[in-house]
């Protein structure tokens, strides 16, 4: 039996496209992480981005949510750019889970959960019996029902997490937009993680959009994966298209052999041989390059 | 916790009521409860013209202070981020002594609170980067500097007034309730209540930054202009204490604190209101130390914020370099 193919959607590609990112440039003035991407991500599908540390998946995460502005191309959604859509309207349709939010001190679960449905409601509208449905919704759909009351901090990082994911899902949006929300957990909560968001999925038809580190959980728990590299987007897709020795080797520039995961039959990745070859002889090339400009520029006039 | 609540409620009672009582002539309970019933005799003008304006303006001020100081500390996420530590309230002083020393006869709120404002906007100016968000450490640092320097500038303004106006522009200085009357009193509270409720509106917003920019502009808040119109609010209210009974220190970086400590407030409405009523006995107590302490010489209630509120920054700076946050 293949845990992740059971009731996975046939083709996700072909699913209509409801964030798409449009000749999209990311990152300051003379410094583009992200320049003239194109992509499209499907409606009511697990994508995972992808890509080597310093590749701009963070920023394009942010990008997608409007917390930063584009240096060109626009985000759209709906096929209309996300900034022109009113703040709030925004916010009942995209969620994002930053890679590490503040906790106020001694907040409680339950409270903390109550913040996500601030889209949902006015400086003054009284907290309504809706809200209090989204909100413990969303703590059962976490597990977390029975320690709504418990501090925080109190709780381990694997509930933690949970309870963060708890807000976003209390703001009960179409699109769930995670950054790293696997980092800082064990290898069981990461899965618990996944699991979860993937079940999420395929009840409510959430799209869920992230940034993952682990290939191959990424593999097993996303329909559609988007690789990025040192110099933009690699490779885009249904995993077993986008995991391949030829896109890791430009992506990461690691030699390494992909098999098919002997549990969920997606893709493995095996790595074999001294990693980062190519991808650090660029860095330190690009480096070197700058360096070297720079000197040229700084030199005094003489 | 209910009880902390009741406590804060019975301190300002009692607070007042011993505001009430203590002074250069003491009235016994007897006797203040005489004349509060029939108008007449040393206790009812005691109480209507002197003492109950100066305990009624002193609640309103610490109040006001109280929740400008509440709302900078959970705006900036750091206890040292009150309005007097940053040098607003300084600024807002150094406003009025100027008004003052240069004669210009305009009424005393709009003049703190456009001093408060213009030194806020200096502190976030000159601690600007086109880098990077300023770190709040960077905001204090350069508010304690430019707090300083307001309260030098008031010094020397000071300085060049005549006898009878330096003494009254020592109050804005140093703060005091000495000499308030009814129309003072008045001000304090009705600007005060105004603002309380501008703020209260405030502290969903409030709430949602609390848990960090990304998360606020992801749940559809504007972040930046919420917490301008958070950082002015704080001002204003800060500014309207200041302008009735001076930048009396330490009040507003004392009451949210002790105020959370004290009722257990967690949200920031509740804390809010508890920094509010914090702030207020502080004041009252201060004033009354300040005028029992030393038989025959009354001091500005200034002058013991001061002494009390001492300690706690420097209890609070060394917790912070023993926590390796400074």
């Amino acid at each position: 039996m293949t845990l992740a193919l059971a009731g996975r959607p046939p083709d996700p590609s072909t699913a209509p496209h409801a964030l798409r990112a449009e000749r999209l440039s990311l990152g300051y003035p003379g410094r583009e992480v992200i320049s003239g991407l194109d992509l499209a991500l499907p409606l009511g599908r697990v994508s995972a981005i992808l890509g080597p540390n310093g590749c701009g998946k963070s920023t394009l995460l942010k990008a997608m949510a409007r917390l930063i502005r584009p240096q060109a191309g626009r985000v759209t959604l709906a096929g209309r750019d996300i900034h022109r859509h009113d703040t709030r309207q925004l916010a009942r349709e995209v969620a994002i889970l930053p890679q590490a939010p503040l906790a106020p001190e001694g907040i409680t679960v339950a409270d903390l959960v109550r913040r996500g449905r601030t889209p949902w409601r006015g400086a003054l509208t009284p907290w309504r019996a809706e809200d209090a449905a989204a909100c413990a919704a969303a703590l059962d759909a976490v597990g977390l029902g029975d320690l709504a009351a418990r501090p925080l901090g109190e709780l381990s990082g694997g509930q933690r997490q949970r309870a963060w994911l708890a807000l976003v899902l209390a703001q009960a949006t179409p699109h769930l937009l995670l950054d790293e929300p696997t980092t800082f957990l064990d290898l069981a909560h990461q899965i618990d993680l996944l699991e979860l968001l993937r079940q999420r999925n395929r009840q409510t038809g959430t799209t869920v959009i992230s940034v993952l580190h682990d290939l191959n959980l990424a593999a097993r728990y996303a329909d559609h994966l988007v690789l990025l590299g040192p110099r933009g987007l690699v490779a885009e897709g249904a995993p077993e298209a986008v995991i391949t020795p030829d896109t890791l080797q430009l992506a990461f520039g690691l030699a390494a052999q992909v098999i098919p995961d002997p549990v969920s039959g997606t893709p493995m990745v095996v790595p074999c041989g001294p990693a980062r070859k190519t991808a650090r002889n660029a860095t330190i090339e690009t480096t070197i390059e700058k360096a070297t400009q720079t000197a040229t520029k700084t030199e005094p006039e003489t | 916790m209910k009880s902390g609540w009741v406590l804060l409620a019975v301190v300002i009672l009692l607070a007042a009521l011993a505001g009430l009582a203590v002074g250069q002539v003491d009235i016994g309970p007897a006797m203040l409860w005489h004349g509060a019933l029939t108008g007449e005799g040393p206790g009812a003008l005691t109480l209507r013209l002197i003492r109950a304006p100066r305990v009624v303006t002193g609640l309103g001020a610490g109040a006001a202070l109280g929740m400008a100081g509440a709302i900078c500390q959970m705006l900036f996420r750091n206890p040292l981020a009150a309005p007097d530590v940053m040098g607003f309230t300084a600024g807002a002083g150094l406003a009025v002594v100027a008004a003052i020393a240069l004669g210009l006869g305009l009424p005393l709120p709009p003049v703190a609170a456009a001093g408060g404002l213009a030194t806020a906007g200096l502190v976030a100016a000159l601690s600007w980067s086109p880098r990077h968000d300023t770190p709040p450490l960077t905001l204090i640092l350069v508010g304690l500097g430019i707090g300083f320097t307001a309260g030098a500038l008031g010094s020397f303004a000071m300085t060049r007034l005549p006898q009878a106006e330096a003494a009254e522009a020592q109050r804005w200085l140093t703060g005091s309730l000495a000499a308030r009357d009814w129309g003072q009193a008045a001000q304090v509270w009705g600007i005060s209540a105004v603002l309380g409720l501008v703020a209260a509106v405030q502290m969903r917003a409030l709430a949602v930054l609390e848990l960090g920019e990304a998360m606020a502009a992801g749940l559809g808040l504007r972040a930046g202009r919420a917490r301008w119109a958070l950082v002015a609010t704080a001002v204003l209210l800060a500014a309207t204490g200041v302008a009735v009974a001076g930048p009396l220190p330490f009040v507003a970086l004392m009451a949210g604190p002790l105020g959370a400590r004290v009722t257990g407030a967690r949200s920031p409405l509740a804390q809010m209101l508890a920094a509010g009523a914090t702030g207020a006995a502080i004041v009252v107590l201060a004033d009354l130390a300040a005028r029992a302490a030393l038989p025959g010489i009354q001091l500005p209630a200034g002058v013991t914020t001061g002494l009390l509120g001492a300690p706690y920054l420097l209890w609070l700076l060394a917790r912070g370099m023993a926590r390796g946050a400074l």
